[in-house]
């Protein structure tokens, strides 16, 4: 066949000297053999991010994308079972994801299990069977997290009775569960303190002894009112704790380097003439700590909008309270913006996954888009920077 | 009908009373309680019989439109094999559930209905539908639409989302 097409070709040559044909005759040289090699992790960028999947349309492969910003690359991928929550140790050297399996795919006995993978190599090296308790839901910071010296990690449980599971990352073991009855989710601060969002609008404190046991527990006055204007449990992390945005874009930040939280007067996102513009998403908000910057996805909408996404990024001065800059990223082509997170470098970008599971790169200074990268992933809902 | 009407008081009181304290345990009895009389319960075929008549053809179960599906978030069970009120064969139904509070156009009434996840198979995948009309974080469960409502099933995974009246909410 090969010698036909080339006397075909040479043919219609003769017959009508099409250009280029002078140039296509030569035959190159066959490739070389090549080498089958496993790509290893380069060292980290400024501008990596964690893209966590649900994979909302088969739920049981959801998955951990990891994306370099700045070569557009994936760089590798950690597998997530079934709606996990993900979380990465303070050292940045571990990733945990907090999963559950069933024996045979998508029936079958169920396992629920922390599994960590080196950040390094995202090799999965080891892992803690949990009790069949681990919180179902959707990813916030605070499904799985570490304390603030990585002794323990704490996984939130609902059977729908809520209580948290206390582990040892360093020794594969469960030390301990604690009853939160009312209060859930698990909020760290400190080596030793654990507290949970309560449907009272309170924050329920738990301290821990050496051994992962309570050792005191203390209930806040209320910071928010559940009925009228609930935060959204996606909280964000700031420098001393982590600020809570509600639905009606109330800024209420939680100082938790203290025995008992603190709580700063909150603040509107929302200003004059502005009353029908909210916050709303999976992951609502990303503050550059250092520069004080906070990022909102904003949309028009009322009662029921608050899981809509962003048609515009709003820009926040963190300490005066003020808003720096409106991004139109609708108007430039996004769809609406679910998930956003910010890079905590010098010359920081912002990631931005939309409805249609794109994934926006974005100058964190100018509101200048970098990069749109197409379909990472089914559902990103939720980015973590390194 | 004693029981029944005193069942739907305290769910209307409950429902009016929302700046009151509720424990966990409470609101999630009283989703368990809707549950508990789904056999019981009416279904308003009439008022898509009227709302027929006149105008634009009302959204039907399998579309997200569709007035019952108001705080929902899933796949219809109506595209998955099953309909708005059962679910699929070869799943079993969440004994757990949350509610919301629709209203109906055909009627004008608002009615209490309770979303039961069905499970035992891998997401239905197809028809995915979220609105969050009065839906609540997390940490106030029974009127939350994020959690997997399997997680209590002897099969936790989650495959779709069905839509039942309770009953009239009074509020």
């Amino acid at each position: 066949m090969q010698s036909s097409a080339r006397w075909m070709a040479a043919l219609r040559c003769a017959l009508v000297l099409l250009p280029g044909c002078a140039a296509a005759a030569p035959i190159p040289p066959p490739l070389p053999p090549e080498r089958l090699t496993q790509e290893v992790l380069p060292a980290r960028g400024p501008h990596w991010v964690y893209v966590v999947d649900y994979a909302f349309d088969n739920e049981i492969d959801a998955r951990v994308h990891l994306y370099d910003a700045d070569t557009h690359r994936r760089l590798g991928q950690i597998d997530a079972g079934f709606v996990p929550g993900f979380a990465l140790s303070p050292d940045r050297t571990m990733s945990v994801v907090a999963t559950t399996y069933f024996a045979r795919g998508g029936h079958g006995a169920r396992t629920d299990v922390v599994e960590f993978t080196d950040t390094a190599t995202l090799t999965t090296s080891r892992e803690i069977v949990l009790p069949p308790k681990r919180l179902h839901a959707i990813p916030t910071l605070f499904n799985v997290a570490y304390s603030g010296d990585g002794r323990f990690l704490y996984v939130s449980y609902v059977t729908p009775a809520a209580s948290f599971g206390v582990l040892d990352p360093a020794q594969g073991t469960v030390l301990a569960e604690i009853d939160t009855a009312g209060c859930m989710l698990v909020i760290p601060s400190g080596p030793n303190r654990v507290s949970s969002l309560c449907e009272s609008g309170r924050l329920l404190t738990v301290t821990l002894d050496s051994q992962g046991h309570e050792a005191a527990r203390s209930m806040s006055a209320p910071f928010f009112d559940a009925d009228r204007d609930p935060v959204f449990v996606q909280g964000i992390s700031t420098a001393r704790g982590f600020a809570f945005l509600s639905f009606l874009g109330q800024v209420h930040e939680v100082d938790l380097t203290g025995a008992e939280p603190a709580f700063a007067t909150p603040w509107s996102l929302i200003g004059p003439g502005e009353g029908e513009w909210r916050p709303g998403g999976a992951q609502v908000g990303a503050i550059h700590r250092a520069l004080g910057r906070l990022f909102v996805p904003m949309h028009r909408g009322g009662e029921g909008t608050h899981k809509d996404g962003g048609s515009e990024l709003w820009v926040y001065d963190l300490a005066a309270h003020r808003r720096v800059a409106r991004w139109r990223l609708e108007a430039a082509g996004l769809k609406p913006v679910v998930a956003v997170e910010v890079s905590q470098d010098a010359a920081p970008v912002v990631f931005a996954a939309t409805e249609a599971a794109d994934l926006a790169i974005i100058d964190a200074g100018s509101g200048r888009i970098r990069h749109v990268e197409k379909r990472l992933g089914q559902t990103p809902w939720q980015l973590l920077t390194p | 009908m004693h029981a029944f009407d005193r069942l739907f008081e305290q769910s209307s009181r409950a429902l009016a009373s929302r700046t009151s304290r509720r424990s966990l345990i409470a609101v999630l009895g009283q989703a368990l309680t809707g549950v508990a009389l789904l056999p019981l319960l009416p279904i308003d075929r009439g008022s898509q019989a009227r709302a027929a008549d006149a105008g634009p053809k009302p959204a039907g179960p399998e579309n997200c439109e569709y007035w019952k599906y108001c705080a929902i978030d899933g796949s219809l069970c109506a595209c998955c094999g099953g309909t708005s009120t059962s679910c699929p064969p070869g799943t079993g139904s969440s004994p757990i559930t949350w509610v919301g509070t629709c209203r109906n156009p055909g009627d004008g009434r608002d009615y209490i209905v309770s979303y039961n996840d069905c499970c035992g198979k891998t997401s239905c995948g197809t028809c995915d539908c979220n609105r969050n009309e009065r839906e609540k974080p997390l940490y106030r469960p029974s009127r939350n639409n994020d959690l997997n409502w399997c997680m209590a099933n002897a099969n936790a995974n989650y495959h779709c989302t069905v839509s039942v009246i309770v009953g009239v909410a009074e509020i």
